[in-house]
C-alpha cells in the first residue's frame, strides 16, 4: 500500500475540485427532499388537478412510506449515479496517459485503485448521511417521527449496496481503457444481480437484497441477509483484488 | 558501472516483433540516444525499461534493479518522461509537482524546496501556480521532465522529449538535457537526428523492433566516415589535380564550388594510405593549404546508411 496516504488526498481533493461531492450530494438532497414532499402534499395536488366529483383513495402518508420511498430512489438512481462516477476512475487515466505518470513513481497499483475507491465511497456516504438527515428531519416536522436506528441501518445498508456498485465499475475500469465500455458492463452486472435476486433460492446471496433487507429493518420484523452482507463484502474486497492484479498484468 | 542492461529482452505482440532480442549496457552518466524511425520500438524498450510492458523473454536492468511489475525500488531510482506526458488538469504546475515529491516520500520542507528548484530549472517559476490544463506543449513537456526529476533520478527515461514542440521549445528542452547529463545517466529515445548528435555520447540505432549498432557518435561517424577529402588552397589547385589524377589509391579529384570558393576534392579508395599520404603530397605541391577535413558524416547519413543496408561490418 506505499504511497496511498498521497494518491488518497489527491482524490479527495479530486472529489471537490471536479465539484462531484457537489452534484452526489445535490442529486441525494434532492430525493431526500422530494419523498415526504410529495407523499405529504400528492392528495393535495390531486385534489387542485382533479374534476371536483373525481375521488381517488390515496392511504395516509407515513414516515415509513416517505423513508423507504427515500432508500429506494437512492438504491436505483444511486446505484447509477455510482456507475457514472466510477467508470472513468481508472480508463480516464489509462487513456490519458495519468496513470503512467503517477504509476511511474514508488507507488502500488492496490494504493492506486484502494484509494480511489475510498474516496468515492466517502462522497457517496458524506451524500446519504446529509440526505438521509434532511430526509429524516424533513419527514418527522411534515409527517410524523419514527425510530431512528431502523433508518440507520437502511441506510448503511444501502450504502454499502452502492459501495459494490463502485467496486464493481472500477474492476471493470481497470480492464478497459474506455469508459463507456467499464459503465456498460457495471450495469450489466448490477442488473443481473437484480434479476437474480428475485430468484428464490439463490436470489438471498446477492447484493441487491440488502436493499429489501433495510426496508425490513424499517417495516419491522421480516428477513434478514446476513449471507448477503457477507457476499458483498467479500465481493468489493475481490473486486478491488482483481482491479490491482489487472493493472499489475496489463501493459500500460 | 553499468546503469541499464538488457539482455535477451524481447517484447512480440502477436506476430508483431516490438523488440528483438535486445541486448544493451549502458554505462553510468551517459547520454544514450535510441535512435529510430517511427515504430521501430523505442517507445515499448522504454516501457520494457520502466516496468509498464512484461517482456515476452529476456531481463532487464535499470541502476542495479531488475526491471519487473511491483519493483518499488526501481520506481524510486528512475524518472520518466513519456511520449505524451499527461497531468491532472485541475492541478496547477506547482500542485503537481507537490503531488509527485509526496508520492516519492519527500518530507514537506523538502518537497516544497524541490519543487521551487525544478520550477526553476524548467523556467515555469511564473506559470507555477496556473492550471497545468492550460499549459502549452512546450510547458507540458517541461513539467513533465521536472517531475521526472523529483526524486533526482539515477536514471532518466525521456520517450522523444522533442516531439511536437517548437523550435524554442525544442531548444529549451535540449538545453536542460545537456544541464542534467553531469548527475545523471538519460535513456533518450528519438527520431530526431540532429537532436541525439547534439545531446548524445552514445547511441543505438533500431529498426523494426532489432538494435542494429551500438556506438559512441564518434565511433560511429569515424566507422561510417565516408573516404572524401576536402582541400582550399590560396592559389590554383588544376596542376595538382592533375597529379592526383595519376595516384592509384585515389579517385575523382576535381575542383568543385563551395559556396563560390573553389574547392579540392577528392574520394580515396585506400582511406588509411590518404589520410597518411594525402598531407605529404599538399606538401610537395608547394600550395598553400588553407582548409583541409575528412568530411564526417552527419548521424542522419549514417542512420540512413544503416536502416537502408544494415551495419558496416
Amino acid at each position: 500500500m506505499k504511497g496511498f496516504a498521497p494518491l488518497f488526498r489527491k482524490e479527495m481533493r479530486e472529489q471537490f475540485k471536479l465539484y462531484r461531492l457537489v452534484i452526489v450530494c445535490a442529486i441525494f438532497l434532492f430525493f431526500a427532499l422530494s419523498a415526504p414532499l410529495t407523499l405529504k402534499y400528492l392528495p393535495d395536488i390531486l385534489k387542485m388537478a382533479g374534476e371536483q366529483n373525481m375521488i381517488i383513495q390515496l392511504p395516509t402518508p407515513t414516515a415509513f412510506m416517505a423513508l423507504s420511498e427515500f432508500a429506494g430512489n437512492i438504491g436505483q438512481i444511486g446505484a447509477l449515479i455510482a456507475v457514472l462516477m466510477a467508470m472513468g476512475g481508472i480508463a480516464n487515466e489509462l487513456k490519458s496517459g495519468t496513470a503512467v505518470m503517477t504509476l511511474s513513481k514508488p507507488v502500488s497499483r492496490s494504493a492506486f485503485v484502494i484509494s480511489k475507491l475510498l474516496a468515492v465511497s466517502i462522497t457517496f456516504l458524506i451524500s446519504m448521511t446529509a440526505a438521509s438527515l434532511v430526509c429524516l428531519g424533513y419527514t418527522v416536522w411534515l409527517i410524523q417521527g419514527t425510530a431512528v436506528w431502523p433508518f440507520v441501518g437502511l441506510n448503511l445498508l444501502t450504502g454499502l449496496f452502492l459501495i459494490f456498485c463502485l467496486a464493481v465499475t472500477l474492476l471493470f475500469s481497470s480492464l478497459y481503457k474506455s469508459s463507456l465500455a467499464a459503465g456498460g458492463l457495471a450495469i450489466g452486472v448490477i442488473i443481473v444481480q437484480g434479476i437474480i435476486s428475485a430468484i428464490p433460492v439463490i436470489g438471498k446471496y446477492m447484493p441487491g437484497v440488502l436493499l429489501s433487507w433495510g426496508i425490513n429493518l424499517m417495516s419491522g420484523p421480516g428477513a434478514d441477509y446476513w449471507w448477503a452482507l457477507g457476499i458483498t463484502i467479500a465481493a468489493i474486497v475481490a473486486c478491488v483484488y482483481f482491479a490491482q492484479q489487472f493493472l499489475k498484468n496489463r501493459d500500460l | 558501472m553499468t546503469a541499464i542492461s538488457a539482455k535477451g529482452l524481447s517484447k512480440y505482440y502477436d506476430t508483431v516483433k516490438a523488440v528483438d532480442n535486445l541486448n544493451l549496457e549502458v554505462p553510468e552518466n551517459t547520454v544514450f540516444g535510441f535512435l529510430g524511425p517511427n515504430g521501430a520500438g523505442k517507445t515499448t524498450t522504454v516501457k520494457l525499461f520502466t516496468g509498464f510492458a512484461h517482456p515476452t523473454a529476456g531481463e532487464a536492468w535499470v541502476a542495479g534493479e531488475k526491471v519487473g511489475d511491483g519493483n518499488l525500488a526501481l520506481k524510486a531510482k528512475i524518472g520518466l518522461l513519456p511520449d505524451v506526458p499527461a497531468f491532472y488538469d485541475w492541478m496547477s504546475g506547482r500542485d503537481f509537482l507537490h503531488f509527485v515529491g509526496e508520492l516519492h516520500g519527500l518530507t514537506p520542507t523538502e518537497n516544497n524546496k524541490r519543487t521551487e528548484e525544478l520550477l526553476e530549472l524548467v523556467e515555469l517559476k511564473k506559470h507555477g501556480n496556473r492550471r497545468a490544463g492550460g499549459y502549452s506543449r512546450g510547458m507540458r513537456q517541461r513539467l513533465g521532465i521536472a517531475q521526472a526529476l523529483m526524486n533526482r533520478p539515477q536514471v532518466l527515461f525521456l520517450d522523444e522529449p522533442t516531439s511536437a514542440l517548437d523550435p524554442l521549445g525544442h531548444r529549451d528542452v535540449l538545453n536542460l538535457i545537456l544541464r542534467l547529463r553531469e548527475n545523471t545517466t538519460i535513456f533518450m529515445s528519438s527520431h530526431n537526428l540532429s537532436d541525439i548528435e547534439r545531446v548524445c555520447d552514445m547511441v543505438g540505432i533500431v529498426n523494426k523492433g532489432k538494435l542494429i549498432t551500438v556506438s559512441t557518435v564518434d565511433a560511429l561517424q569515424k566507422k561510417y566516415a565516408r573516404s572524401i577529402f576536402e582541400m582550399e588552397f590560396l592559389e590554383d589547385a588544376g596542376q595538382f589535380v592533375e597529379s592526383l589524377k595519376k595516384i592509384s589509391w585515389l579517385a575523382e579529384p576535381a575542383i568543385v564550388s563551395n559556396n563560390g570558393t573553389p574547392v579540392l576534392r577528392v574520394r580515396a579508395i585506400d582511406i588509411e594510405r590518404a589520410r597518411k599520404e594525402l598531407p605529404r603530397l599538399i606538401g610537395e605541391s608547394g600550395l598553400t593549404l588553407a582548409r583541409y577535413e575528412m568530411m564526417l558524416p552527419s548521424i542522419e547519413d549514417i542512420f540512413a546508411e544503416i536502416i537502408t543496408n544494415g551495419e558496416k561490418k
